[in-house]
């Protein structure tokens, strides 16, 4: 009798543990989902009022820029800081560098499992739209995609013409996040 | 009994083989992931060739990059020579910085470097083959202009610029792919002689430096890692450099040669931090290299020469006419304290330890300090008051107040100090208030000793503070660590009325402890004057005489109209008089006197400055005197412009600033870590990735150049995963528990 309750137990506990790692697992593209469509308002806000407005009222950032890919049907808006937190919500525009459409190398990081799975779609020639927060559009084009790591490279956001990175991990698939290599998409400004 | 217990053993195995399982899987699943995140993925790829670019290599983008250029390439590597002729009182260096372009494409070089705090810079040539093209002194903003006018004219020009008194920039510009172009700059200083031993410090790195400060706003013009114009550090994108991490090897390297010409027969010479090969090749010159060759900059280099003791000089007295006037640089060393009065007694005394726990001295530094305060604690005697403040980000006290040094006090504070942490920033202001804060008991010597490596931007608002609230205390920097901001501590101890030590290895701490020790007990050298003779009037470069504590001689260099009579100097010790006298007359003549003058009264006016209203006027006094000596200032910089254009007007100029090492010693998780504190990770966030966004106290976020990439994935992956393998065990045990129910 007692030993049967062991394994009933085991069970148990090994169901609930289960379910909360694939919870966590949904709760983080859950979140990422529905934060785009809560970001909207406050994207709009920013974008009617002059002032950043913030998503939800203990929020440390706010949305900057909001990017289309026309060809792969894509809409999302981006908030102020590369910090992870700010990455489970949507793409992060980096501190420190310029903003998109501004002259520089403006650098846009997002996940490669959720907001930036589409970066691997993206080939030179593609068009990548950004309104930016007074509300002019900007039109990119990818010049080029290439991987580095991120333990030898740096950008330089110093440039004369508006130019973008956006920037996620690579490879696409792996399993565990944290690895050093990054996927960086580099885009400039056709008008 | 027997089944039962027979029955219970096998169900224990059948737990244990179910444990078993599910940990191979779990195991196995991590393994899995971790191998696909981290296994180098670059052989199948043709995009990536990271590995082309050697270990410690910057990726940059070109600056004003054409349609077809490349978006990334290398920055220039930099090499150094360095040879000094040390001899008397004075040393003349030689730096000779060699800049290789390893990429394809025609590139701007930016190197900052340090050099010793009392260096006079007035030389600088730019060698192109073997061409030499000497560089002129401008005020600083012409010298820029000159310089990017050559640079857009694609001819080869190199710029020197100080930045403090201790740091410098080399600019050259329009270095053609794969070519090699040197730049050689000459300085004068003076030697320190200190305890009867002579000193000559090279320094070699410029380490991080913490800019404290709100931040006004992100000018994207700065090139280093500390935030651009925070209110407190205007310049601090100037100062500041790339850093690399350990991992990523050593570069710049150093190579070293002195030439010392003593003067009198030397009981013994020494290198601190590095070994060295010593040859006396039958002349008056002993020859010191450096025994590896070349050696990474990332410690500074220190050369210690004693004469024998029966002909170590008590006076020197040297001269170079210069301009229709004579310059003149004294030395006199007043006798030993212990000599002059019989019965010695130590004042009491009421001493404040101040200890910088900030991220910068993670690492050796922190344990040297620890040494160091441990010593001066169990120096105290039951006689002594001490106290205790530690600060990084904030400044805390040990006790409320000071209390007298009784054997229990005492080892409760080295209890107290063993147990700390370096960790976060360096917010010396409220340290130093709070150590300057109150008075001593009269009787009582108070004494303020310092242990910090001075990696702030900010010194001209601490020497400030030092100077309105020292009142009868005197403070003692010490120096800790391979490469602390020197400047920043000699000044501070100068405006403090005290000495300044530096413990740059463990295994000096003893040695330079007893030293300061000798000074903070026996009774200074006060009351300092000098009587000149009634014809002549003396210009000198400062205005007053600081103290002198054991060991420590008169320095003056003056400017004075003629060269005859006596030139007295008198000082009172322990209430005693103390009286010498020099022959004008007698001065041996030697070159570099008047450059040494000028450098250290701009240091006066310069340091007058920070504290004075009317900085226009000091800007004019310290311009004027640098043109005349050809002596890079903060508002002079040495420009040379090649005369034939070298790079195609056509081919773009990319440009980048050569990273640093960081110091000997340092701990690079510790000094740019604090990123971390800002940025949350997310709990799988690779410990080892670059943060080179580093933060001010208030934890914003500020970046100059050398975005580092951000992290971009979650574990949602790998939770799912899990999440799926630990049902299916579930499932498994449910099975298990079925069949035994």
């Amino acid at each position: 009798m007692k030993r049967s309750r062991v394994y009933l137990i085991l069970a148990i506990l090994l169901a609930a543990l289960g379910v909360w790692q694939v919870g966590e697992a949904g709760y983080m593209h859950a979140k990422a989902l529905l934060a785009q469509h809560l970001l909207e308002e406050s994207w709009v806000d920013t974008v009617t009022t002059g002032k950043p407005a913030r998503p939800w009222p203990w929020a440390d950032t706010s949305p900057v820029a909001r990017l289309r890919v026309p060809s792969l049907d894509q809409d999302m808006i981006v908030l102020s800081g590369g910090s992870g937190r700010t990455l489970a919500f949507a793409p992060g525009h980096v501190d420190g560098t310029p903003q998109p459409g501004a002259p520089g190398l403006s650098v846009i990081g997002g996940h490669r499992d959720t907001h930036f799975r589409m970066l691997r779609d993206l080939t030179p020639g593609t068009e990548i739209h950004v309104d930016d927060a007074d509300g002019a559009a900007h039109i990119f084009k990818v010049v080029e995609t290439r991987i580095v790591d991120s333990r030898d490279t740096r950008l330089d956001p110093i440039d004369a013409k508006p130019s973008l990175a956006l920037v996620t991990c690579w490879p696409f698939d792996a399993i565990a996040p944290g690895g050093p290599m990054r996927y960086l998409v580099i885009a400039e400004r056709t008008f | 009994m027997l089944t039962e217990s027979h029955g219970f053993s096998a169900a224990r195995t059948d737990i244990r083989r179910a444990v078993f399982c599910f940990l191979a899987t779990l195991t196995a699943l991590c393994a899995l992931a971790l191998s696909d995140a981290r296994a180098n993925p670059l052989a199948d790829l043709p995009l990536a060739k990271p590995g082309e670019v050697g270990s410690g290599s910057l990726l940059l983008r070109p600056r004003d990059g054409a349609e077809d250029t490349p978006h990334f390439r290398v920055a220039p590597t930099v090499a150094t020579e360095v040879e000094i002729d040390a001899g008397g009182l004075v040393a003349r260096a030689t730096v000779r910085q060699h800049f290789h372009n390893p990429g394809t494409e025609w590139v701007e070089g930016l190197y900052v470097f340090p050099l010793p705090e009392n260096a006079a810079v007035d030389h600088l040539r730019l060698i192109v083959g073997d061409r030499l093209i000497e560089g002129v002194i401008k005020e600083r903003q012409e010298a820029r202009r000159v310089y990017e006018q050559a640079r857009r004219e694609g001819r080869k020009a190199s710029l020197l610029e100080s930045e403090r008194p201790n740091i410098f920039t080399t600019s050259i510009a329009n270095i053609g792919p794969g070519e090699q172009v040197a730049v050689e700059i000459e300085y004068q200083q003076t030697l320190r002689y200190d305890q009867a031993a002579f000193s000559l410090r090279f320094p070699m790195v410029v380490g991080p430096r913490y800019v404290p400060g709100e931040i006004q706003s992100v000018s994207l013009t700065g090139n280093g890692w500390a935030v651009d114009g925070t209110d407190r550090v205007p310049d601090a994108g100037r100062i500041t450099s790339p850093v690399l991490r350990p991992e990523e090897g050593k570069i710049n390297p150093v190579a070293l040669r002195v030439r010392l010409a003593a003067g009198f027969p030397l009981a013994d010479i020494a290198s601190a931090y590095h070994s060295v090969d010593i040859v006396e090749d039958g002349t008056e010159a002993i020859q010191v290299t450096l025994a590896e060759g070349a050696v990474p900059a990332d410690r500074d280099f220190e050369l210690t020469w004693r004469p024998e003791v029966s002909t170590a000089p008590i006076a020197g007295l040297f001269t170079e006419p210069f301009d229709g006037a004579h310059y003149l640089l004294a030395m006199i060393l007043p006798p030993d304290p212990a000599a002059q009065t019989e019965t010695q007694q130590t004042p009491p005394r009421e001493v404040i330890f101040v200890l910088d726990i900030s991220g910068s001295m993670a690492g050796d530094s922190i344990a040297q300090a620890k040494a160091a305060l441990a010593l001066a604690i169990d120096r105290l005697t039951d006689q002594d008051r001490f106290n205790l403040v530690i600060f990084n980000d904030a400044a805390s006290a040990l006790f409320a107040a000071p209390q007298a040094a009784t054997p229990e006090q005492r080892a409760m504070a080295r209890e107290f100090v063993e147990a700390l942490e370096a960790d976060g920033g360096t917010e010396m202001v409220p340290a130093l208030t709070l150590a300057l804060r109150g008075q001593a008991p009269s009787g009582y010597l108070r004494q303020v000793v310092f242990l910090t490596d001075g990696s702030v931007g900010n010194e001209t608002e601490l020497f400030g503070i030092i100077d309105a609230d020292l009142g009868s205390a005197r403070l003692f920097t010490i120096g800790i660590g391979s490469a602390p901001n020197s400047y920043f501590m000699v000044k501070a101890a100068e405006t403090g009325r005290g000495t300044f030590t530096h413990i740059g290895a463990t295994s000096e701490v003893q040695d330079r402890m007893t030293a300061l020790f000798e000074k903070l007990e026996s009774p200074a050298m006060t009351d300092l004057a000098m009587t000149w003779p009634d014809d002549i009037s003396p210009r000198l470069s400062r205005e007053t005489l600081p103290d002198l504590y054991a060991g420590e001689p008169v320095m003056v260099i003056a400017q004075v109209n003629r060269l005859d009579g006596a030139l007295a100097v008198s000082g009172l010790r322990d209430g005693v008089q103390w009286r010498a006298t020099l022959d004008l007359a007698e001065a041996a003549p030697t070159k570099g006197i008047a450059t040494l003058w000028a450098r250290d009264r701009i240091d006066t006016l310069m340091h007058r400055g920070g504290l004075d209203s009317d900085p226009e006027a000091i800007r004019r006094d310290v311009l004027d005197l640098a043109l005349k000596h050809h002596l890079v200032s903060k508002y002079t910089s040495l420009v040379a412009v090649d005369v034939t254009p070298s790079r195609p007007a056509d081919a773009p100029l990319a440009s980048g600033k050569l990273p640093h090492n960081l110091p000997h010693g340092w701990d690079f998780d510790k000094v740019f870590g604090e990123a971390k504190r800002a940025l949350p990770a997310p709990r799988d966030q690779d410990a080892s990735l670059p943060q080179l966004t580093p933060v001010s106290a208030d934890g914003a976020v500020g970046i100059g150049t050398g975005i580092a990439l951000p992290q971009g994935a979650t574990p949602a992956g790998l939770q799912a995963l899990i999440g799926l393998a630990l049902m299916i065990l579930s499932l498994f045990m449910l099975v298990m528990w079925r069949r035994r129910a």
